[in-house]
């Protein structure tokens, strides 16, 4: 019955471009509307969708490489913040370190930060993924047929994740003061270097998955698994391996992201979860499980989300992102870039 | 080659091998057959390591490989070959066939046995560049087998490398088989097109409930009347 309902893809492009022009009809009616104002929104928005994008690729590429929703990814991307802070509070006094570098001191120490966060999240990830979610596999047969205990499981995992940050970096809200420079000018409007470099490095690792994936025998290994993993084991490929190198990478990738954020903001032990579920959406925007869909739908939740809390209302801001997804489940279940869920044997 | 002795394995906790012998000799092409849900995958999956077998042993080249998994079962030249729906369909017909090399270290042997299936099949070499998912069913089917081969395997299975193709493909695929094996390799194919198959292989394994049947000489099997009427849905009127 609900087949004959469906109004097809270029009904949904209608209806959904309708709504698209609505909302901008609504913004462009606002009296804070001008090009200003319109400059700073795409910026912030574009800097805070990277964010979300960056989470949301780890969502995906883990949905796409071990068949479940993994609920515990935000507190990878809390766990690396603190990664990089602990870095950060290390180098902050090293006078050496000052003396090689005078000029380029704050940044190099930056670099350092991020990669900590990546390679310490990476690793932490793998070690997640065999000692806590690999046992839940034993009996079930693989990942296709375990999904549901390995979602409790990311739930539960959340929660251990967060106290156990507790525990060690205690609930207040820490600085990250990284000396990147002075605010840069972009066009008439002076930015916080921060943005700059969230969106440059985001795009930067979003780029560089593009290129692991596509042009190295491990990332044709990694797709291949993604489709099929009794396929990949009659190729010679070491099917538990890639899985537990699939779910590093995913958390490596939140793991930078949380340290892009951290000058911005905050350090604090409660930011995975909010980012989580916005990454959540954006994930479900650009199209459950498609990679360039995760970095597309975190820009769109990140701009509509800044647009709306400067035009519509700024004290609803956690509102958008959700609001939005809902709109596209309703009316464009797939996402701009989804496809119809394939078939798992 | 390879000896499975005494295999009891299933699904779950659902037991469908009771308990199945068998042999291939180096060289041959030994046929296994039998209806719908009798166990032949389930024999082909034990073998390569994607099921795990209860009881019972599989020996190739003399070691057994029953507790390996399916990964290293592949480095020592075991491989199976899917039916021709299992192959990535967003990839390209060289990226598929460069995927079955996944195991080998050196580009240059990469190449060459690219080659070497190029010459088996000169059909994938014009579609090489084309997205898997376009390609007609008999050129899935070649897609699998010249993937199957990319890792430099002793022996090969092959999962109904005949299931629904056009029977002037299936002749063209068989033919190439038999090249296969006149090359060096072994070959084990599971099939349920009975006729073709037993014209192909030397030596036959009809299965039934898990347990192998009866066996033979492949022409011997061919006209015993047994098989045909109990095992191979053939009934007097049509044969």
């Amino acid at each position: 019955m609900f087949n004959k309902l469906r109004i097809g893809k270029k009904g949904e492009n209608i209806i959904f471009g309708t709504f698209v022009l609505l909302y901008i009809g609504w913004c462009v009616n606002s009296p804070d509307m001008n090009i200003e104002s319109l400059k700073s929104v795409l910026t912030i928005g574009l800097s805070v969708g990277i964010i979300y994008g960056l989470v949301a690729l780890g969502i995906s590429l883990i949905y796409t490489g071990l068949d479940v929703v993994n609920f515990s990814h935000g507190e990878f991307f809390m766990i690396g913040a603190f990664a990089g802070l602990t870095m950060f509070n290390l180098l902050g006094n090293q006078d050496w370190i000052f003396n090689i570098f005078p000029d380029a001191y704050g940044w190099i120490i930056y670099v350092v930060c991020l990669f900590t966060a990546f390679v310490s999240m990476g690793l932490f990830g793998v070690f997640i993924e065999r000692v806590f979610l690999r046992p839940l596999t034993k009996k079930g047969g693989g990942y296709t047929v375990a999904g549901m205990g390995i979602i409790i499981c990311g739930f539960g995992l959340s929660v251990v994740l967060i106290n156990v940050a507790y525990l060690i970096w205690n609930p207040v809200a820490k600085p990250f003061p990284a000396e990147l420079g002075l605010p840069m000018e972009i066009g008439g409007l002076f930015l916080p270097i921060t943005y700059i470099w969230m969106i440059v490095v985001g795009l930067s690792v979003a780029a560089g998955l593009w290129f692991f994936l596509n042009k190295t025998k491990m990332g044709l290994g990694i797709r291949a698994v993604a489709y099929s993993k009794d396929v990949s084991n009659l190729v010679g490929i070491n099917v538990p391996l890639y899985i537990s190198i699939i779910f590093g990478i995913a958390c490596a990738i939140a793991g930078i992201g949380g340290t892009l954020v951290g000058p911005t903001y905050q350090v604090v032990v409660f930011m995975g979860y909010i980012i989580l579920m916005k990454a959540f959406a954006a994930a479900v925007v650009g199209g459950f499980g498609n990679l360039p869909g995760a970095i597309v739908g975190g820009f769109t939740v990140g701009i509509f989300e800044t647009a709306s809390s400067f035009y519509i209302s700024g004290s609803h801001k956690d509102l958008y992102a959700f609001l939005l997804m809902i709109v596209v489940l309703m009316i464009k279940p797939t996402g701009f870039f989804g496809v119809q869920v394939k078939m798992k044997a | 080659m390879l000896k499975i002795d005494q295999l009891i394995s299933g699904y779950g906790s659902v037991q469908i091998l009771n308990g199945a012998n068998m042999k291939v000799e180096k060289q041959s092409i030994v046929a296994l057959l039998g209806g719908n849900g009798t166990g032949k995958s389930t024999i082909l999956r034990a073998a390569s390591g994607l099921i795990r077998s209860w009881k019972g042993t599989i020996e190739f080249n003399g070691e057994q490989i029953q507790n390996l998994p399916a990964h290293e079962i592949v480095e020592r030249g075991l491989v199976q070959v899917t039916q021709g729906k299992d192959v990535f369909p967003a990839m390209s017909v060289t990226e598929n066939l460069k995927l079955g090399g996944f195991i080998l270290k050196s580009k240059q042997q990469l190449s060459d046995n690219l080659e070497k299936v190029y010459n088996y099949f000169p059909r994938l070499n014009e579609r090489k560049d084309q997205l898997a998912a376009t390609l007609s069913g008999g050129e899935l089917q070649m897609l699998c087998i010249g993937r199957g081969l990319m890792s430099n395997p002793k022996m090969i299975m092959l999962d109904e490398p005949s299931a629904a193709l056009a029977p002037q493909i299936v002749l063209d695929i068989f033919k190439n088989i038999n090249r296969i094996r006149q090359d060096g390799l072994t070959v084990l194919v599971v099939e349920q097109n009975v006729r073709m198959a037993l014209l192909l292989a030397d030596y036959g394994y009809v299965i039934k409930d898990g347990v192998i049947n009866v066996e033979g000489d492949s022409k011997k099997l061919m006209y015993d009347e047994s098989v045909k009427e109990s095992y191979l849905g053939g009934t007097k009127a049509n044969v």
